[in-house]
């Protein structure tokens, strides 16, 4: 473990980290724009000046390309390191557009932090500057060359990391040119992380274009609900509009990164057709109305039909706040069935996954990362759970082996929508006939990586014998609480409660009822955030907040607790309005549209109202140490005894 | 389009080199003598050959500054601006050569013959300042022995 001293702080680093990292470690922030923890170095931007007083290496330095070692004495406040840390930000600046104030970086953009910070407010350079024509990248993202300071961190994510192959940099020296041979959208369903990485204004968010400043947007420490990885994020909303979702950092699931699945398709938080307000067959009423009608419709269910013909289905989509309650609901309203999935298929996977994925089993996205075999069984992964794959490709570009076990047929597997996306995925690799061919016994980290299906036993079999660890796609962001829940109250799927059982009736807490079985069930109620064919079959709707608008926990695949908070205010987006309504004229405490409640504080008022007096409190029993889960640490990886593993 | 031939060729080229990227500047310098130039329809051509996409392959050819992604002369006029020649007149020379030949820097002159390009350094500083015209290399000029050169390249051209 190398010692050094930088700025007079004795730093001890490990073995291999660079000057620039080890200064960081002490809180010493050298300005930096080519080297990226997930990227590593590059040494293109010649920002990162220190001057080395002492040690192996004397004088002027880049403290990124520079492993730290024993004896060094490293100074960052030297003058001529600080004269030339100003003097290359000043010829980086010397093409940049002064169009800041038409920037969606401006506020947010590295390089205007480190030119500031460098002192360089006056441009001395009075020749032409180079300019470029843009490309037109697709709907998600904004071109603009001019800005660019060639730091190659664009075409390092996208080419080496995320191993896309339509978009690279062209030319040389000052010509340089970062797209695409031609205008068009971009491949690579990584491709969003260009408006994180790139460290001034050539890719930002068109679909956030023109919208608001950094220091404008409601944020907050979430989680990604569009699968059930459980990536980070930080959500940006203005006015009640949810703007764009950037990529937050968590070694342990994401990293630094998040999918194209995950940071663009968040527009039905906007959505004109959101349910906002309760209603009674189509008729807006008050809440107090809404909920009296749902009691007096459940206690006709059950005189008309029978109590027990009535299901209570919640979903992998559903909080675990709101999860947890759903049995109160169940046991106070006497219905017959209570169901955490739809899907019996699903049920059967997430049931079957939770049962045997121990702690000590499951592997992180990390775990994923160091593995050195990995074995692909059922699973598509670029359709349910994208950034595996980007995991998987880290660890293949380490050297891992990676097999993908093919079925009988000698096909390759494809999931239930026939979808096969295994000739995109962004690493080699080799086909096997069957898991038994894989030489797990070579492997110091072999990880199975499994997505749901027939051969669950078998690749539980095999993980349990060779010692792999084993990942495991589900349906939701939080299949697998649902999947606890429905274990410890003995529920089954809303298919097989109606194919078993004369379920006639159900309320449904943010499920889809599939539209085969919509006619023949009375949907007596849906609290749902979205205009889905279950809210518009229901008799009532309870509008609930979306996962932006609320605190809340998702148990993710492997089965670690996230926490997260509420990013805006519910409510429609100023945006849209009618502008003779806005502001409204009308006094009231709500905002427009704002009438929307977190589903699990519908449901206590529910309980509260079908006559149970106990004060109930979320979390209780063994989920307790789910209270006070921290949005921005490592969330919480459930034992074995909170799994229900003996 | 390139014949069965040429393809057969660049495909053994392609199989014999360690990885196909190695092979991929001789493989663009060949349908480059094909087409003249490095067509759209060239890049693709190359891109198919070395296994690589399209984009990969522009990577390339537009680093390399003998490859031409857009139409050139019959020859094409590279005039050193690396430090010894400019140190020798290289920089006038370049400037001269385009005044005499009535085009600007990186245009081609209306009857096709040349095009004239700034170019880095051609391994010849013992002789700047230098260039290099189509594949004959010339040191030591004036502009007077340079404009004498492009003299008889014309003529070399065209009593073929």
């Amino acid at each position: 473990m190398p010692k050094l001293i930088i700025d007079n702080i004795p730093v001890e680093v490990t073995q291999g980290k660079t000057v620039l990292e080890a200064a960081k470690s002490v809180g010493i922030t050298i300005p930096h724009f080519c080297w990226h923890p997930a990227l590593g170095k590059a040494g293109a931007c010649r920002v990162c000046a220190v001057k080395m007083v002492d040690g192996p290496v004397k004088g002027i330095q880049m403290s990124c390309m520079l492993e730290a070692q024993d004896g060094m004495v490293v100074s960052t406040t030297d003058a001529e390191a600080m004269a030339m840390r100003k003097q290359v930000i000043e010829w980086l600046m010397i093409n940049h557009p002064h169009d800041c104030p038409v920037c969606d970086e401006g506020g947010e953009c590295q390089l205007q932090d480190y030119t500031i910070a460098g002192g360089h407010g006056l441009r001395r350079y009075t020749g032409k500057k180079r300019t470029h024509v843009n490309q037109y990248l697709g709907p998600h993202i904004e071109h603009e060359m001019n800005r660019c300071i060639q730091c190659y961190r664009c075409v390092r994510f996208y080419q080496e990391f995320a191993g896309g192959t339509d978009f690279g940099v062209m030319g040389s020296a000052g010509r340089i040119y970062y797209g695409r041979v031609a205008d068009g959208p971009l491949e690579s369903p990584f491709a969003g992380n260009l408006v994180d990485i790139c460290p001034t204004g050539v890719f930002t968010d068109k679909t956030a274009r023109f919208r608001a400043r950094y220091w404008d947007y409601d944020m907050a420490p979430s989680v990604c609900p569009h699968c059930s990885l459980g990536c980070n994020t930080v959500p940006a909303a203005r006015y009640r509009e949810l703007l764009k979702v950037i990529a937050r950092q968590n070694d342990a699931v994401n990293g630094w990164f998040l999918c194209d699945k995950g940071r663009f398709t968040n527009s039905a938080v906007n959505a004109p057709e959101r349910p906002r307000v309760p209603l009674i067959d189509g008729r807006q009423v008050a809440w107090e109305e809404a909920l009296a009608a749902l009691l007096l419709r459940i206690r006709e269910i059950g005189t008309e039909y029978g109590a027990e013909s009535l299901a209570i289905v919640g979903s992998s989509g559903l909080s675990m706040e709101a999860a947890s309650l759903l049995h109160l609901l169940h046991e106070k309203t006497g219905a017959g069935s209570l169901c955490y999935f739809v899907d019996a298929g699903e049920a059967q996977q997430s049931a079957t996954v939770t049962a045997c994925l121990n702690e000590q089993a499951s592997a992180s996205m990390a775990d994923i990362q160091a593995a050195d075999l990995i074995a692909l069984v059922e699973c598509d992964l670029l359709q349910d759970g994208p950034m595996m794959a980007l995991a998987v490709r880290q660890a293949w570009r380490r050297g891992a082996k990676i097999s993908l076990v093919e079925d009988a047929a000698g096909t390759v597997a494809q999931n239930d929508n026939g979808l096969n996306s295994t000739d995109k995925l962004p690493f080699e690799v080799e086909r096997v006939a069957s898991l038994i061919d894989i030489p797990f016994a070579d492997a110091a980290h072999p990880v199975i990586i499994f997505g749901g299906g027939d051969k669950m036993s078998e690749v539980m079999a095999e993980a349990g014998k060779t010692g792999a660890k084993l990942a495991c796609l589900l349906g939701g962001p939080n299949s697998f609480g649902a999947a606890l829940l429905a274990k410890e109250y003995g529920a089954i799927s809303l298919a097989e409660a109606v194919a078993d059982k004369k379920v006639r009736a159900v309320v449904s807490v943010e499920a889809d009822i599939p539209p085969e079985l919509l006619p023949k069930l009375v949907v007596v109620a849906t609290l749902d955030w979205r205009n889905t064919e279950t809210v518009k079959a229901a008799h009532i709707v309870l509008p609930t907040t979306a996962w932006v608008e609320m605190d809340g926990t998702y148990i993710n695949n492997e089965g670690r607790a996230q926490r997260f908070k509420k990013v805006m205010q519910p409510g429609l987006p100023i945006k849209g309005l009618n502008p003779s309504l806005h502001p409204p004229r009308e006094h009231t405490p709500l905002v427009p549209g704002g009438q929307s409640r977190p589903a699990w504080e519908i449901l206590v008022d529910i309980v509260h109202r079908l006559g149970s007096e106990e004060d109930i409190q979320l979390f209780a029993g063994q989920w307790q140490r789910l209270r006070d889960l921290d949005a921005t640490g490592n969330g919480l990886l459930l034992t074995d005894i909170e799994r229900g593993i003996k | 389009m390139i014949d069965n031939e040429l393809k057969i060729t660049l495909e053994q080229r392609v199989a014999a080199a360690v990885t196909p990227r190695e092979a991929a500047v001789e493989v663009m310098k060949e349908l480059q003598h094909h087409y003249g130039w490095l067509t759209d329809e060239a890049l693709h051509e190359a891109a198919n050959l070395l296994g690589l996409s399209p984009l990969q392959v522009e990577e390339l050819a537009t680093f390399y500054e003998m490859i031409y992604r857009r139409p050139v002369g019959r020859r094409v006029v590279h005039v050193c601006d690396s430090i010894s020649c400019w140190a020798m007149g290289g920089e006038t020379l370049l400037e001269q050569l385009a005044g005499r030949l009535g085009i600007g820097v990186g245009e081609t002159t209306s009857d096709g013959m040349f095009t004239l390009l700034p170019c880095c350094c051609l391994g010849n500083c013992g002789q700047s300042p230098t260039m290099l015209v189509g594949d004959n290399l010339y040191g030591g000029l004036t502009l007077e022995k340079a404009l004498d050169i492009l003299q008889r390249e014309r003529e070399g051209i065209e009593t073929k």
